[in-house]
């Protein structure tokens, strides 16, 4: 049977971001997948120069939606590590409950995806009401469900008061609870058993080769977690273990999240529980010394990694941003490879795809097929020769 | 199994869905809602201005006499905001010297027109 192409996105119904799909198929089975992604180019990298040290955050979390916190936590700590400043225990301690509440309600968000896109909906619903639990408590904690803007280069702006630290741990047990059901379902339930069971198999040296990250990663048995290997805020001092599978599937992708959601909920219980007392921020120099720091993050999708070089003055001369998904979607077009076309949808969700927050890719087309630097310049020559090429609209 | 379970439990308990607006949602005390000014309050530094990572405020004229740390200053201008270029991420609260500026516990306005000033 010739082969043919199945051109998904970037508009279609089935996605909720914008991403080109090019599925390049055999009959049922996928022999190739080819990619485009970068239309949701927000320019954030270029905007982030432009801002101080104070109005950068809240810019900076909104690269994404989900793991807000995991950007501003990133460039906070590559910052405040620039500047040689401490933060306070107290401040350590609020960053690693929110960072914990924030894995916890984007891996809830992930498993209600997951099933939705199989057609198992009930849980779907399940596991988006639970999240709300952990949104109330970040939304009581911070000030806002989503954006919680609690960093602040050198420390957190808001304490936690006693009355929030005893609600939050009311509320873990049921949320555990309902953790230890999921555990069954995934388990149990034939619905889950038969669309994530096989599908979308990487063994541990692909995912060496390509790359991948997080869950995706540690699915596939790879022991790596930038908490445990790059320690930062307080995952020294709480015990915790990395949660890593064999299978390797999206089975195995699933086990390691929900394997995740019991470890972020212990570590929330031991931060809210053993949290020291004292100020929760100390007062940060407006200007940071010249440097480079390479800040290193755990987020809910994997690793995080913010680049940024000072120049001595209060703003950021670069910050480049390497989000998970990014990391990752080699390694999904390569298992996508030899499954079925219906396996798409929950092949990609399995990665925890956020196609903005990626969106950061330039590619230049030169004459000669090498890959170089244009100059500003250049680049605005080739506009006008181009528009000049195109004549008027 | 496991479905069945919650299934039965989800016969016998009550809706989780609230009736809003019949019902009032329930908003913590922390929530970041509509930016307000207490005008009395205000001693015109600009802080809240100069830190808005939106540029939603901007400084007006506006002399008065306010008292502060025991003392009467002569303010020259107060902010002014474009609320439907705000984002509320609070920085102007947190930078406020006196406690001017703040954000309440309601929800804000929304609005297509960014430029529009709400007094």
């Amino acid at each position: 049977m010739p082969e043919v192409i199945v051109p998904i996105g970037p508009h279609h119904p089935a996605l909720k971001e914008p991403v080109n799909f090019r599925v390049i198929a055999d009959g049922e089975k996928i022999v190739r997948l080819e990619l485009d992604l970068s239309y949701n180019h927000r320019g954030i990298e270029k905007a982030a120069e432009q801002r101080d040290f104070i109005r950068v955050l809240p810019l900076l979390e909104r690269v994404c939606g989900i793991c807000s916190h995991s950007h501003s936590s990133a460039f906070a700590k590559g910052i405040e590590e620039i500047m040689q400043i401490e933060i306070p225990p107290r401040a350590q301690y609020i960053r690693t409950i929110i960072a914990e509440l924030e894995r916890m309600h984007s891996h809830l968000l992930w498993l209600g995806v997951a099933a939705h896109e199989i057609g198992f909906n009930t849980l779907f619903m399940w596991t988006w009401r639970d999240r709300e639990l952990v949104q109330d408590t970040l939304e009581e904690m911070s000030g806002n469900r989503v954006h919680y803007g609690m960093n602040e280069v050198g420390g957190v702006r808001c304490d936690l008061t006693p009355h929030q630290v005893s609600t939050a741990l009311e509320r873990l047990p049921f949320l555990e609870e309902r953790i230890y059901q999921y555990v069954d379902m995934v388990n149990d339930q034939q619905t889950l058993l038969l669309r994530f069971k096989g599908v979308g198999k990487l063994t541990r040296e692909e995912v060496l080769k390509y790359g991948a990250v997080g869950p995706t990663a540690r699915a596939s048995g790879v022991d790596y977690d930038a908490r445990r290997d790059d320690p930062y805020f307080v995952y020294t001092e709480v015990p915790w273990n990395v949660v890593t599978d064999t299978n390797g599937d999206v089975y195995g992708r699933t086990c390691v999240r929900i394997g995740e959601l019991r470890e972020s909920a212990n570590i929330v219980r031991y931060c809210l529980e053993n949290l020291p007392k004292g100020p929760v921020r100390v007062n940060a120099p407006k200007i940071a010394p010249e440097g480079e720091i390479f800040s290193r993050y755990e987020a809910p999708r994997g690793e995080l990694a913010h680049f940024i070089r000072t120049n001595g003055t209060n703003k950021v001369e670069r910050v480049d941003i390497r989000t998970p998904t990014l990391a990752n979607w080699t390694s999904v077009a390569m298992c996508l490879v030899d499954q079925n076309l219906a396996d798409i949808p929950v092949i990609v969700a399995a990665i925890d795809p956020c196609l903005s927050c990626t969106s950061r890719i330039t590619l230049i087309n030169t004459p000669g097929g090498k890959p170089g630097i244009v100059t500003f310049d250049e680049l605005r020559k080739r506009g006008q020769t181009y528009c000049q090429e195109q004549g008027p609209p | 199994m496991s479905v069945l379970k919650e299934m039965f439990r989800n016969l016998l308990s009550k809706p989780f869905t609230i009736l809003y607006p019949k019902e009032p949602v329930p908003i913590p005390d922390r929530f970041r809602g509509r930016v307000a000014i207490r005008d009395e309050k205000c001693i015109g530094c600009s802080k809240c201005s100069v830190v808005c990572s939106v540029q939603c405020i901007s400084m007006v004229d506006s002399p008065k006499e306010i008292e502060f740390k025991d003392k009467i200053l002569m303010r020259k201008k107060k902010p002014q905001l474009k609320l439907f270029r705000c984002i509320r991420c609070g920085l102007c609260e947190r930078h406020c010297p006196t406690g001017a500026i703040y954000l309440k516990n309601e929800l804000s306005d929304s609005g297509t027109d960014r430029e529009v000033v709400v007094i």
